[in-house]
């Protein structure tokens, strides 16, 4: 037989192993045999690929993993080392990998078919020099390569044009020409404003583009940056993160005020916030010395999680269910790492493990919110904004006084000496059975509706202060929280031998912390709401102490009228009643210090309450929770504690112990964070340029894609930080300014065909109008978009019956007037029906963190384009402007053309579209009734169809 | 499906646009005989799944043959009560009125159930039916007729006892949201047989969308296209389905194609291959118009059909919903998925009773869910058509005590343990019952079945195996029988 050619063989090579193998493979190729083999760059995607499904940080076959270096390099359970450096021949992993064995052979034959022979001969080449070991990119600090070397010094306008030449230089292609004037101011207007640019900036621009670019291109982004759009169209992208909405999710999904926090992310773009403020404040703006309004507002940020009206369902489960997304959605939105899967076991291809995550949901673990029905803790935003501060003051004021005031009874409570376990005599149970042990502890058993009443009685004793411990059902603090366990009302009184009942009045109450959704009060209120979290206390104190005349009793009794948002009673099922006599208690609440302090506290809280506003969920602290580590993920089977703290890998000098809410925002926003800056600066180019240089914008780890130009992103990461100082204004004027940006997005079958989706950058980017922009487009050329900005959310029209929620009574009001035709980002945001017009352009249902949208193309879109009543009216406003414009048909078309696309309408296409427009004007002519339903006359009904093409053009949804 | 991949793929998939299309709009002949030719091709050895960018809901060939082309799926959500009409339990009937013992209480979690509630027996006759001796209650006096042809899974069971994360789990094989529905999988995977209708169509009844809203049909990391598309009985079947007042049938032909032209011009001028996506798009939009308005236009069908299923053109009912999932089904929609609110029986009120609202709710179905099978199997389509019906839990043995009280109507609380789903068709023995639960009807006990379990079975008559058909999400491969869930197991035992 004759040997095939070595042609033949590599054809039969290529055509026998998948397509998706065939890059990594050429790649592979290009690198020659002098080069050095870079670990990042050209081993790990294989290890990804092929090994660490089993060898990574959920499994750990043979206990090898490929995620940890000394793991790596380590021994295997077959007592053999995989990987030993600069031997090849010793290194058991390349045996594996070119056995013939099927015992032997890696990946196993059910797993994976065999590594191509490239890049095995990669991994021996590289095992060979050494087998040097990196982290993964990310995870390193970007440094900003200097002096790039490149064909043309003539071509790039900015810095960030010479990495873009340079990769175009290795692949031998040339940039495209630049845009024209129209075709950037078009792109421009939309990245920044979301809006297209009116006639009347066109019109302008294009005069001063003719005298001198530079300036004009100047003066065009110092006003578009200084538009009020600017905040409300990069607000849209944040708001996916923040999976802002107008609803709190689930089955009843009902309103939620918390679009004071919309308006702070368009506030805060408008005033270029810059970047690690931004970040700071909407991780821990409340733990800011000093924080004001805006900052403790800015918290709402994580209170944008979903809270669980239905019936019957765990406040502890939703709570921990908030905890977690937090957790992910910081994860995701600042350091584009998928966090998610570690909260079962350690990452599967990133060097982060299981107790880390814990130790991350740790800094939200300590916040006062409860998955209660009415989002509680909320903070007051004034209706009149000059008041915003004085409201926010006035609510931290009355807080702390009122810590302040229970602090004093919580020291005394703790030191006083005398406290004594009252022994009752008899028990007597509205519901169930009270039994009492040896030890003075009474405990309920049976049925415990809400309404139940426990009372005791007992032989009376003086007194100067009465302590209710309620205990927790379990001992082990891992079964801890337990169902809720609080006294509605408490009430003490002393029958004297004649029968005579004289009720104890309670003056004061003293809590060991004030961390219930319920507020604590001299007759009732105390125990742990929704959920018991171990054992609590509280002193209850006479003005006056009790002196028992002999033979008088004492009558405690405890009311358990609340229940939870769930519908789930909270009783009290273990107790224990003490007495103190220390005349400390009766001293301490007739302090006159104290009275003026209770005075002025009412005083501050009488002033809060009459200022108008509207009640939003922020963050607020309570005493900490230990957070412990679940096993598998699983909240009810809990492991040891763990203590707030970052990842290893990411630390940086972080402190192992005793990290905050807002050290952990600090060191986020840190520019020694090898991530935020990256993923920050990758998204705004994401933004403009339709696709990210790291394509998966959600994971830099090492299952996300690798940046298409990783020195550019450094580049732009370290400019971000040194030269921008975090300033996304400028980061973005930088951007579009790039000769990159500005290139024509016209391009070549050639180039089409090399570079499909234009990761190359050899053109400028053309990308789908996003759902918002198409709604804002119609409105603005027709002429009727409200330029009203922040508020309350507006119902634009949407058909009947969308809104269907159950056991909600909620309407869809459609708005009128001005509110009618507000920009899309005020549009009523509800979570379980989307608004459907965005939906079907891809709008996510917020949900969840959502860190891009991928633009789909469907059937569904363009019926939403052409025949929702919106855009009707629409097409009906833009069409009177067209006729405004001039008498002329054609003149009204090119104006139409032109305030759509920012294109001078060719001959053919007009020609086309007045041919429709005379064919319809005829059609029109026959039907008046038809013609009624769109405008006054058969002209004007044709001019509304033909201003609804236009609107469909392919050039007027895309920019 | 990588994005970026995608778009690699739509430029040379693009040359093939137009014969596709051509090819993809008829089912039958030659378009089946191409598909035949590239059966299996997708997938390789490979498990990831290749898909036609510009066309991502034509057919494709899953990983081996399959049972069913399509899935109807039959949702009563708020979960009805096994013990009034499918899981008869003797023992549970001796057990009325008496306090529920002890240890049916221990480590339980109830939504409402407090203390000590009493046991409540099935409160409706029950009787064997046809050749195969099925248990159904006196509320499904329709349905008694067709149960040979059907299967019982008496052992299903769930982790999640409130009606969103369990409608959530039982669709997407996640209690959170985030994960794609069934559906969606589905369409992802077999893309769906009629362009001219969407792949994956919702119908709802019974007033309320489901308890955990639209993210039940959603597409979730998966592409927004595969996403169902919710229809309605009632207006409009598809939103924006029909063209604007004034706007005729000929003037919307013209004005696209005056688009058409127009855009074809942008094409040329640009070379952006998403115009020649959104121009076959457009053209699509026009035929989904005429397809979906004819598909679901009820007044065509004979006034026998009418009779059989209970059917009144114009009003939202589930009876016209199982019609229009017949007509659906035969027009090659993929997975369509049907939702009847108002199960959810706790006795709290009249609508919540077990001898009211639950017993009309009853009424509702009965005679249309029975209907929907003999119409499918006297067409022929039941043999490649998987109907499932079932809810997202079960309901307790015990009476409801809402508060710890008694309460004024007869109802039952939520029972993650226990529950019945039934299924017919392809694939799927008919006239038997499969798995148990303990002798009150509480806890799944023989044979349990879990959602994950059910996805598994279901993927499988499609032609999938549940562990190969993923996509990554989070840096996994995704699947929906839920890689935090291992396990997942095909019921075997209820494959013909």
């Amino acid at each position: 037989m004759k040997e095939p050619s070595i042609t033949q063989g590599i054809e039969r090579c290529l055509n026998t192993i998948p397509a998706i193998w065939v890059a990594a493979i050429s790649f592979a190729n290009f690198i020659s045999a002098e080069e050095r083999v870079d670990f990042n760059r050209d081993v790990r995607p294989i290890l990804t690929k092929h090994c660490t499904a089993c060898h990574g940080g959920v499994k750990e076959a043979g206990n090898i993993s490929f995620i940890y270096r000394d793991k790596a390099l380590g021994m295997g359970k077959s007592g053999e080392y995989p990987i030993v450096p600069g031997k090849p021949a010793e290194s058991d992993m390349l045996r594996r990998l070119r056995s013939s064995d099927p015992d032997e052979v890696m990946p196993k034959p059910k797993h994976g078919p065999p590594l191509p022979a490239a890049e095995i001969a990669l991994i021996e080449r590289w095992i060979r020099q050494g087998a040097e070991w990196q982290d993964h990119w990310s995870f390193i600090k970007p440094v900003n390569v200097p002096n790039v070397k490149i064909s043309d010094e003539t071509w790039p306008s900015v810095p960030l044009d010479r990495f873009v030449l340079q990769r175009l230089d290795q692949e031998h292609l040339r940039p495209s020409p630049e845009a024209s004037p129209a075709e950037w101011l078009r792109r421009v207007t939309f990245d920044l404003t979301g809006l297209p640019p009116t006639a009347e900036d066109l019109a302008t621009d294009l005069a001063a583009f003719e005298k001198n670019p530079s300036t004009a291109r100047a003066a065009v982004l110092d006003r578009l940056l200084a538009s009020p759009r600017f905040g409300e169209r990069w607000a849209v992208m944040w708001l996916d993160l923040a999976r802002y909405s107008d609803t709190y999710g689930f089955e009843k999904d009902p309103h939620r005020d918390i679009w004071p926090f919309r308006d702070w992310v368009i506030r805060a773009f408008n005033a270029d916030l810059p970047y690690d403020r931004f970040t700071i404040e909407q991780l821990a703006g409340d733990l800011l010395p000093n924080a004001t309004a805006d900052q403790r507002l800015a918290t709402a940020f994580h209170r944008n999680t979903q809270t669980n009206t239905e019936g019957g369902t765990d406040d502890e489960e939703f709570r921990v269910a908030a905890v977690i997304d937090r957790t992910q959605t910081t994860w995701t939105t600042w350091q584009a790492t998928t966090f998610g899967c570690v909260q079962c076991h350690s990452h599967p291809y990133d060097p982060i493990d299981h107790d880390e995550f814990y130790k991350f949901t740790a800094f939200f673990d300590s916040t006062a919110d409860y998955d209660q029905d009415d989002d509680y803790p909320r903070m007051k935003i004034a209706a009149d904004p000059g008041s915003m501060d004085e409201v926010s003051a006035l609510e931290i004021q009355t807080r702390e006084h009122r810590v302040r005031l229970n602090d004093d009874g919580k020291a005394l409570a703790e030191s006083s000496p005398d406290w004594t376990v009252l022994v009752p005599e008899t028990l007597t149970p509205s519901h169930g059975k009270l039994v009492m042990a040896a030890d003075g502890t009474i405990r309920s058993e049976g049925t415990l509706p809400v309404g139940s009443v426990h009372k005791v009685s007992a032989p009376a004793r003086n007194f100067s202060a009465i302590r209710l411990d309620i205990l927790p059902d379990h001992a082990d603090p891992k079964k801890w929280p337990e169902r809720g366990s609080l006294v509605t009302r408490f009430t003490a009184q002393i029958t004297d031998a004649s029968g005579v009942v004289t009720p104890v009045a309670m003056k004061e109450v003293f809590v060991d912390r004030l961390s219930e959704p319920v507020e604590p009060h001299p007759t009732g209120n105390v125990g742990g709401f929704p959920k018991l979290d171990g054992p609590r206390w509280a002193v209850f104190v006479p003005e006056k102490p009790i002196v028992a005349e002999s033979a008088a009793r004492l009558e405690v009794s405890l009311a358990q009228d609340s229940k939870t948002a769930g519908d789930q009673a909270t009783p009290v099922r273990n107790f224990t009643i003490l007495l103190s006599n220390n005349p400390a208690w009766t001293a301490l609440v007739n302090d006159p210090q104290r009275a003026a302090t209770w005075k002025s506290r009412e005083e501050m809280a009488a002033r809060l309450k009459a200022i108008p506003g509207t009640l939003v969920p922020v963050m607020v602290e309570r005493p900490a929770r230990e957070t412990r580590v679940f096993a598998r993920g699983n909240r009810l089977s809990k492991e040891h504690v763990v203590s707030p703290g970052v990842p290893k890998l990411l630390a940086n000098g972080a402190p192992e112990v005793g990290m905050t809410r807002l050290d952990m925002a600090r060191w986020i926003a840190s520019p020694e964070n090898p991530l935020t800056a990256r993923v920050m600066v990758n998204r705004l180019w994401g933004e403009l340029f339709g696709i990210g240089i790291v394509e998966t914008a959600e994971d830099f780890g090492t299952s996300g894609t690798l940046p298409s130009h990783p020195e550019l992103l450094d580049h732009l990461a370290v400019r971000f930080i040194d030269q921008h100082r975090w300033s996304i204004k400028s980061m973005l004027r930088e951007m579009v300014l790039s000769a990159t940006y500005r290139q024509t997005h016209r391009a070549s079958k050639e180039l089409i065909e090399k570079d499909p989706s234009n990761r190359l950058l050899a053109r400028g980017p053309r990308t789908r109008l996003s759902a918002e922009m198409v709604r804002d487009q119609a409105l603005s050329v027709a002429g009727l978009l409200s330029p009203k900005m922040h508020g309350p959310p507006v119902y634009p029209p949407q058909p009947a019956g969308i809104w269907n929620s159950i056991y909600s009574g909620r309407k869809w009001l459609e708005s009128t007037g001005e509110d009618r035709f507000r920009r899309g980002v005020y549009t009523y945001q509800k979570r379980t029906s989307g608004y459907p017009g965005f939906l079907t352009f891809d709008a996510p249902s917020r949900d969840l963190c959502s860190a891009r949208r991928i633009a789909s193309n469907t059937p569904l879109q363009a019926l939403v384009t052409l025949n929702d009543p919106a855009h009707i009216e629409a097409a009906q406003g833009f069409a009177k402007r067209m006729q405004a414009h001039s008498p002329d048909l054609a003149a009204q078309l090119s104006f139409g053309i032109m305030l759509c696309t920012q294109q001078l309408a060719s001959p053919t296409m007009l020609g086309e579209l007045m041919k429709l427009h005379a064919e319809a004007t005829a059609e029109y002519e026959n039907s008046p009734s038809e013609t009624s339903k769109l405008a006054d006359s058969p002209a004007a009904a044709a001019l509304v169809l033909t201003a609804n093409t236009i609107l469909n053009l392919d050039s007027a949804l895309t920019r | 499906m990588d994005p970026n991949h995608l778009a690699r793929l739509r430029h040379t998939e693009l040359q093939h646009l137009t014969r596709r299309h051509f090819l993809s709009k008829c089912s039958t002949g030659l378009g089946a005989m191409w598909l035949a030719s590239t059966a299996g091709r997708a997938w390789g050895a490979s498990t990831v799944l290749k898909k036609d960018p510009a066309n991502p809901l034509a057919p494709a060939w899953p990983q081996f043959s399959p049972k069913v082309k399509r899935v109807i799926y039959l949702h009563m959500s708020g979960a009805p009560s096994q013990h009034e009409l499918f899981d008869y339990k003797p023992e549970l009937q001796k057990l009325n009125g008496k306090d529920c013992p002890k240890e049916f209480l221990e480590g339980k979690q109830f939504a409402f159930i407090q203390g000590v509630p009493k046991m409540l027996g099935p409160q409706f006759d029950f009787k064997q039916h046809g050749q195969s001796g099925a248990w159904v209650s006196d509320r499904l006096p329709h349905f008694s007729s067709v149960v040979d042809d059907v299967c019982f899974i008496k052992s299903m069971h769930t982790d999640q006892f409130n009606h969103a994360p369990a409608q959530l789990l039982l669709h997407t094989g996640s209690q959170n949201l985030g994960a794609p529905s069934i559906g969606a999988w589905a369409t992802y995977g077999l893309g769906s047989e009629n362009q001219n209708l969407p792949g994956f169509i919702v119908l709802t009844s019974g007033g309320n969308n489901p308890d955990a809203g639209k993210s039940i049909w959603g597409s979730g990391y998966l592409p927004s296209v595969f996403q169902g598309v919710q229809c309605r009985s009632k207006g409009e079947p598809v939103l924006y389905l029909n063209d604007p007042p004034g706007i005729s049938q000929n003037l919307r032909r013209r004005s696209l194609d005056t688009l058409d032209r127009l855009n074809q011009q942008i094409s040329a001028d640009v070379g952006d291959p998403e115009t020649v996506t959104r121009i076959a798009q457009y053209e699509m939009a026009f035929r989904m118009q005429m397809h979906a308005t004819d598909a679901f236009d009820l007044k065509q069908e004979s006034q026998a059909t009418h009779t059989l299923y209970g059917t009144q053109p114009g009003k939202e009912s589930f009876a016209n919903n199982c019609l229009l999932a017949r007509r659906l089904a035969e027009r090659g929609v993929r997975y369509i998925q049907l939702f009847h609110a108002g199960w959810d029986s706790h006795g709290a009120s009249a609508k919540e009773a077990l001898n009211q609202g639950f017993s009309e709710r009853c009424r509702e179905v009965d005679q249309p869910m029975t209907a929907l099978l003999k119409d499918l199997k006297q067409r022929g389509l039941l043999e490649d058509t998987l109907v499932v019906w079932g809810g997202e839990f079960g309901r307790t043995p015990m009476q409801e005590n809402r508060g710890g009280s008694e309460m004024a109507f007869i109802g039952r609380d939520h029972n993650p343990g226990g529950f019945t789903l039934w299924m017919a068709g392809g694939g799927v023995k008919r006239g038997v019952s499969y798995g148990e639960t303990d002798p009150i009807g509480y806890e799944a006990v023989k044979d349990k079945v879990s959602a994950h379990d059910l996805h598994a079975t279901m993927l499988h008559l499609m032609g999938f195996d549940h562990e190969k058909l993923t996509y990554s999400s989070q840096g996994v491969p995704q699947r929906l029988t839920n890689i935090t869930k291992p396990g997942s197991q095909i019921v075997k035992g209820i494959l013909s």
